[in-house]
């Protein structure tokens, strides 16, 4: 049975489309990567799943719930964690009391085990908490009362990069136990390093569903080099180059071929400077699923989980 | 059940304890002056003011303490004060809630929309009780102090029959914080509201053809003055208070159930 199924989820204000028809699953023990760039309707997802606000048109169901029945979701949220995009706390209120009005509501037994992963100051009054802090409080709350499954809207945004790491392990670990797992991110790098399979959309639609490998290999690498013209002529015309942007100094493009050719190629030249990183998201969704949204939809691919 | 009127609560204790001990000492100045005062000779002033004037600020036999009471605390701090102070602190209820996102998380809760609204509203039961116990307390004892006398039932009568009066105009903040996205929009819009709602009642009691527009008002269904003077009320006033109440909470829940957050 799937933990989260959505089916021509559509939501509009006014005379904007902020989700459009969209259909997915999430499968039971898997982690999941909602992965789009900022405003493409992740957001609106996800909190149409938790019942903050009525869809348009279809519907979506979590645990079984379906979201337009207020009793079968309120049954099915004490089964799911969620943390959202923005955490608001009472400010005078320490993070230790906001646990305890938590745990009251709907239980804390794994409360002390996660202050010792995540580690917000609960003495202390959440007004002085950095961003990260209020984030780690906020993963406490997801998690604390051991639900099935927990829905979390750019969950390490804040995260040092220790933190995130360790978050990272313990979703593994979670997903280990069996739990389900569903994130949102507009960051590539992360949603590679935990997902079994990701959701793209952009633009309120689902443009593509994959598994991660399939994302990466697709990705790609932006290449950014300092070095003479005619190397710059020689490198637009090796096998996977595209993207291609010269300037003053140098060139950079996007690279999707096999790293040794690449590499063989740069010996041959002066290279003053080079740096390779991935390409932000949205060049990613720009090429491979054009602008007019290209792939297929709900393309079903073997998970991995 | 409860537990978020139990957090709430815990958050209101310092300003509901601000607020009655504030409450409390202008009680005690009003008191005081009333000792310094020739009552007949402000009986006299209060004689040459307009009806519409007497009748806003609840003046009558202003001379003895009851009818001072009356009007300088009941009436006008009572009435108006602590109306506009209900309805603008329910306003923040919800609004601020949602203009803060913390309502995200609540509603993360396994606890229906309706459930979590009528438990956030009954911690402002906390003030709504302190006020009036420790202010009827210390108004009585203060009046002692000054060698008058008040009858207890006619003091604690005013006081059980501000509540219904009150829980109205805190639900009508209710309403209007459901509605609002912004805590600021609906705390203005509150106070603004009890405030022209008090005035059309002071103001349109003269006026013989238009005095039906004074039903509308809460105001016009709690009258303190004359519970102190000689404990007469109309029970089916209070009646109206309360039903106006419900409607007004169930309103705010069926609007709250409906809204995307």
């Amino acid at each position: 049975m799937s933990s989260i199924t959505v089916d021509n989820l559509s939501k509009r204000y006014d005379d904007v489309v902020a989700v459009d028809s969209l259909s997915f699953s999430v499968e039971r023990g898997e982690i999941f990567g909602f992965l789009g760039p900022n405003g493409a309707g992740k957001t609106t997802t996800i909190r149409t799943l938790l019942g903050l606000i009525a869809p348009s048109a279809g519907t979506a169901t979590v645990l079984g719930a379906d979201v337009h029945d207020e009793d079968a979701l309120i049954e099915a949220k004490r089964r799911i964690g969620y943390l959202p995009a923005n955490l608001g706390f009472n400010d005078e209120a320490t993070g230790a009391e906001v646990l305890d009005y938590h745990e009251s509501v709907k239980g804390g037994s794994r409360r002390d085990e996660l202050l010792e992963i995540f580690t917000p100051p609960v003495e202390r009054p959440i007004r002085e908490y950095s961003t990260g802090n209020k984030r780690m409080l906020g993963i406490v709350q997801a998690f604390m009362h051991d639900p099935e499954l927990v829905i979390m809207d750019e969950p390490t945004s804040g995260l040092d990069p220790l933190k995130q790491e360790e978050f990272n392990e313990f979703a593994r670990n979670e997903r280990d136990r069996g739990k389900t797992l569903f994130f949102s991110s507009h960051v590539l790098s992360e949603v590679r390093r935990v997902c079994d399979r990701v959701g793209v959309l952009r633009e309120g639609v689902l443009v593509g569903l994959e598994d991660v490998d399939t994302l990466l290999r697709q990705g790609g690498k932006r290449v950014h080099i300092q070095t003479t013209d005619e190397a710059r002529t020689d490198l637009t015309e090796i096998d996977g180059v595209i993207d291609v942007q010269t300037f003053a100094e140098g060139i950079q493009f996007i690279y999707t071929g096999e790293y040794n050719t690449l590499l063989r190629e740069l010996a041959t030249h002066d290279v003053r400077e080079i740096e390779i990183s991935e390409p932000p998201l949205e060049d990613i969704f720009m090429r491979y699923y054009g602008s007019d949204g290209g792939v297929e939809p709900n393309q079903e691919v073997q998970s991995d989980a | 059940m409860l537990e978020t009127t139990r957090y709430e609560i815990s958050r209101r204790v310092r300003g509901t304890t601000i607020l009655t001990v504030g409450v409390s000492l202008y009680v005690a100045f009003i008191v005081w002056y009333f000792s310094l005062l020739d009552p007949s000779a402000y009986e006299q002033i209060a004689e040459s003011l307009p009806p519409a004037m007497l009748d806003a600020f609840g003046m009558q036999s202003i001379g003895s303490i009851e009818g001072w009471l009356g009007g300088q605390i009941y009436t006008f701090l009572w009435l108006l004060g602590l109306g506009i102070y209900f309805a603008y602190a329910s306003a923040a209820v919800i609004a601020g809630d949602i203009e803060s996102d913390r309502m995200d998380l609540l509603l993360s809760f396994p606890v229906s929309r309706s459930q979590l609204l009528v438990e956030k509203f009954a911690a402002l039961l906390l003030p709504l009780i302190a006020l009036n116990v420790v202010v009827g307390g210390v108004t009585y004892g203060l009046v002692l102090a000054i060698g008058e006398t008040i009858d207890p039932m006619h003091l604690a009568l005013a006081h059980l029959l501000s509540i219904p009066y009150l829980l109205v105009c805190a639900a009508i903040g209710t309403v209007l914080s459901v509605l609002a996205d912004r805590s600021a929009v609906a705390e203005r819009a509150a106070i603004g509201l009890i405030f022209v709602l008090w005035l059309v009642e002071s103001a349109v009691g003269a006026a013989e053809d238009f005095a039906w527009i004074q039903n509308l008002s809460p105001t016009h269904y709690y009258a303190p003055t004359p519970v102190l003077i000689d404990g007469s009320y109309e029970l089916v006033d209070t009646g109206i208070l309360v039903a106006a109440f419900l409607g007004l909470l169930v309103a705010s829940q069926v609007l709250f159930q409906r809204r995307d957050i």
